[in-house]
């Protein structure tokens, strides 16, 4: 059984753990992609297996892979990539984990939060801090958890009411970008706002969990 | 309808026919049995970038650690990079051709029972057409897309791969499981090519595959929405 959950600390305090729900298309959509992939293709071969349809936070759709590889360049140059990213760094607001002050009830189709709250320090932004993941397994009950912290640096309160979860598709070889496409792949409101006051600090954990 | 407990889950789908392609058998059971491979590659993936990370050139940026089928700790890649072109890869291909029994839907005759850390069949059924095997056919996957006719809706994708018996025996499946591939390569090399078992069930029911009979088997992943 697979199941997740949505865990929310205020400055090192738990005030809210539920049952995620709330995956969207684009997390079955990359899925496919990955799974229908075949492994196995000769050394020469080069562009995509395996693709998906996704939308993008701006609403537009475009594909993404699950299996690709790069163009051939005569030159020894630094190329791969990923189908599914998460782990951004400290102040990247773009993809991994990000929370919102909107509270649009969560929708299979949504591609983006209802209102993020960027990454800075003045009034109304949170400071994004890097990603931890961390990991429990045995036979019966195993676990894995993606975490972000997020501070507030302004001399203003922030209410987060919404969290999201962001992949990154990301294909390159050397500067050549072949591929590189963010999108939404959960989104949870919140059932009540939490307030985050200035220097304090805010934890969401998502975790998915394995039993018999 | 029923409401979804869990955010994803599985069904496994089995239809026998007989010589004549009549339907002798059929069945439909929830499955119970993602692996600790499967939560690994989630692991792997939640670790992976999605930008590039210079000091991991010539190296995988993200890996997971799983249980090959032989029972050995191997490391499957899901990001990585590497200072020659047409790098490239996969983390959990499934989409086996026909004859592959190493990967895809692969089914046995083994009735140990299930437990996370589970890395192979019991007694896996091999492809091939002498006493015991079976023939296995081309993996296919269909994205069947969101079902909004159920509270919360669903968004399914199934995985399905068919069975011919060309043995004079019966040959009877007790168990069905989906194995995965990682596979990295580069211009100068396959760098990463490692199996592993991401679900595995003993069904409640066996099915019993007559001699010049089939079997075909589905596994549908199904994504709680909303």
């Amino acid at each position: 059984m697979i199941r997740a959950e949505v865990v929310v600390e205020l400055d090192g305090r738990e005030v809210y753990r539920g049952e995620s729900k709330s995956f969207v298309q684009n997390f079955s959509k990359i899925l496919f992609a990955i799974l229908n992939g075949t492994g196995g293709v000769g050394l020469a071969y080069e562009g995509p297996v395996s693709s998906a349809v996704v939308q993008k936070p701006d609403g537009a759709t475009t594909t993404v892979y699950g299996e690709y590889y790069t163009k051939y360049t005569p030159s020894a140059i630094t190329s791969g990539g990923t189908a599914m990213g998460f782990k951004a760094g400290a102040g990247e607001d773009a993809w991994g984990i990000l929370v919102g002050s909107g509270s649009d009830p969560v929708s299979p189709t949504q591609y983006n939060l209802s209102a993020k709250i960027p990454h800075g320090t003045d009034p109304g932004k949170l400071y994004y801090d890097v990603h931890t993941v961390t990991s429990s397994y045995s036979d019966t009950s195993s676990y894995v958890e993606i975490a972000r912290s997020f501070i507030n640096k302004s001399s203003q309160p922030v209410t987060v009411r919404e969290v999201g979860l962001f992949a990154r598709n990301r294909y390159q070889r050397a500067d050549a970008i072949e591929v590189d496409v963010i999108f939404m792949v959960a989104r949870d409101v919140l059932p009540n706002p939490v307030t985050v006051n200035p220097l304090g600090s805010l934890l969401i954990r998502y975790r998915v969990i394995l039993t018999t | 309808m029923s409401q979804p407990l869990n955010p994803m889950r599985g069904f496994i789908e089995i239809e026998v026919r007989d010589r004549e392609g009549r339907v002798i058998q059929r069945g439909r059971h929830e499955m119970k049995s993602f692996t600790n491979n499967f939560l690994k590659i989630l692991e792997g993936f939640f670790n992976s970038y999605g930008n590039y990370p210079s000091e991991y050139v010539a190296k995988p940026a993200s890996k997971a650690t799983v249980v090959a089928p032989d029972g050995t700790s191997k490391d499957a890649w899901t990001e990585a990079y590497y200072d020659y072109h047409r790098c490239g890869g996969v983390a959990m291909a499934t989409r086996a051709g026909a004859g592959v029994d190493s990967y895809g839907i692969v089914v046995g005759s083994g009735t140990t029972p299930f437990n996370l850390n589970n890395y192979a069949l019991a007694t896996k059924i091999a492809h091939g057409t002498g006493a015991g095997q079976l023939n296995y056919d081309v993996m296919s996957l269909d994205d069947l897309g969101l079902d909004t006719s159920v509270s919360p809706p669903v968004y399914r994708v199934r995985l399905m791969r068919g069975f011919k018996n060309l043995t004079s025996s019966t040959i009877t499946i007790t168990e069905v499981s989906v194995i995965a591939r990682a596979y990295w390569k580069y211009t100068g090399g396959v760098v990463n090519d490692v199996l592993f078992l991401i679900a595995r069930d003993v069904l409640p029911t066996s099915y019993t595959v007559p001699a010049g009979g089939s079997a075909s088997v589905a596994v549908v992943i199904e994504v709680a929405m909303g």
